[in-house]
């Protein structure tokens, strides 16, 4: 079973107490593609010993040549680097190994996006009842984000709504940005959280302006699509005792339906307001 | 063979590294570092459920959490709804304003021991 964890990994590595110095690991795989504008390698790698199991994951190259020799189907040996702190890890001392695949890898049918690829476009429910999908919001820097109302934990879910609230409320205040962005906030409870259940949320965030749901969505979607979104934006949540463990992620899509960045560590709402409206304005140069 | 998502983080977690970290954890009740055995069964649900949000907001909260200490000696809770075990409770079921809803995540039994303690919190 394959599935995109890279983000969470990096979370992940932030609580190793195993990392008191710089690690390599050595690593075989094979490209599946390259992100120039992320400076990042998608690959499906056999067993890390001693970091991770065989898996198809982004990994970043920090030296731009050398992504820009990697082609799909190549197959490459690297060194995966952990960083003495255990926040970061990335490859170095990348080699093709074998040219003779190059263009004939199979497209990979559910993996964490990288910067440039396109979205997933499946049909949500919004708190209006309406069924909308991510294209609709074409021309639009969107700025999405997943959660479930019950969430009780103040740093997850209400922390992420009270960002997206101030960033609409900043939005607001310039309205050639406002009509040129858009907020999608996605339950990933859609058994809780009906249409009716969104709505009073949603407007709790407004503070009782239902006007501002033109420009702030709240959505479910049935559970298979929700694991399609989950997987390409690198979210995991379980549900356990009426609670549901999750990752915090939010991520920007262009106003053509490709994935700008995404975050799933560290963020404020200002850097996610800026690159919200940057995102925006290129989408007003065409 | 690849492994399953679940192996991978069982795997996480034998090399010390820790996938919890990366989730809203369940166990708040962990977190306390209240014992049940030690504390009412009220106290020990009001430090699990509420003390975080009511006690120490988070800054990046859109609206702060009224303090909770006193909301029976006065006539009207802070959201003006009158100060009754019954208003009390259905907040805590339904949720107020960016409260979250605890619906069907405290028993009837646990929600009453909680009540009870709030009436003791001055």
């Amino acid at each position: 079973m394959k599935f995109g964890l890279s983000l969470a990994l990096a979370l992940m590595l932030l609580g190793s107490s195993a990392c008191s110095h710089r690690k390599t690991y050595p690593l075989q795989g094979q490209v599946i593609r390259t992100s120039p504008s992320s400076g990042e390698v998608m690959v499906d790698h056999g067993d890390i010993p001693g970091f991770m199991p065989a898996m198809t994951m982004a990994y970043k190259v920090k030296n731009a040549a050398v992504l820009q020799e990697l082609q799909p189907g190549d197959k490459i040996a690297a060194e995966v680097v952990v960083s003495k702190d255990g926040n970061d890890y990335w490859l170095e001392d990348v080699r093709i190994t074998d040219e003779s695949r190059r263009g004939k890898v199979k497209p990979v049918e559910s993996h964490m996006l990288m910067a440039g690829e396109k979205v997933p476009d499946v049909p949500l429910v919004n708190q209006d009842g309406q069924t909308i999908r991510l294209k609709d919001f074409s021309g639009k820097a969107v700025l999405v984000t997943f959660i479930y109302t019950r969430c009780p934990v103040p740093t997850f879910c209400p922390r992420l709504s009270s960002q997206f609230a101030r960033i609409h409320n900043e939005l607001k205040t310039t309205p050639d940005d406002y009509s040129k962005t858009q907020l999608l906030t996605i339950s990933f409870d859609p058994k809780y959280d009906t249409p009716a259940v969104l709505r009073k949320y949603g407007l709790a965030y407004l503070e009782g302006d239902a006007s501002g749901f033109s420009q702030w969505d709240f959505a479910s979607t049935k559970e298979a699509d929700m694991r399609r979104l989950a997987q390409a934006f690198g979210l995991d949540y379980q549900e356990q005792d009426n609670q549901i463990s999750h990752t915090m992620n939010i991520a920007l899509i262009a106003p053509d339906g490709t994935l700008v960045k995404s975050w799933s560590t560290e963020w404020t709402s200002d850097e996610l307001l800026k690159t919200l409206r940057q995102a925006a304005h290129r989408s007003a140069k065409g | 063979m690849r492994l399953g998502k679940w192996q991978v983080w069982l795997q996480l977690l034998s090399l010390g590294i820790s996938p919890v970290l990366a989730m809203t954890a369940c166990s708040r009740q962990q977190q306390t570092g209240l014992d049940p055995q030690e504390v009412s069964a009220g106290e020990y649900a009001y430090e699990v459920h509420c003390e975080e949000c009511h006690e120490q907001p988070h800054p990046d909260l859109l609206k702060q959490p009224p303090n909770l200490h006193g909301i029976f000696s006065r006539k009207t809770l802070p959201s003006g709804a009158p100060a009754t075990d019954k208003q009390v409770r259905n907040t805590i079921i339904e949720g107020r304003g960016t409260m979250p809803a605890f619906d069907k995540r405290l028993g009837n039994e646990e929600l009453d021991e909680l009540v009870r303690y709030l009436h003791t919190l001055k």
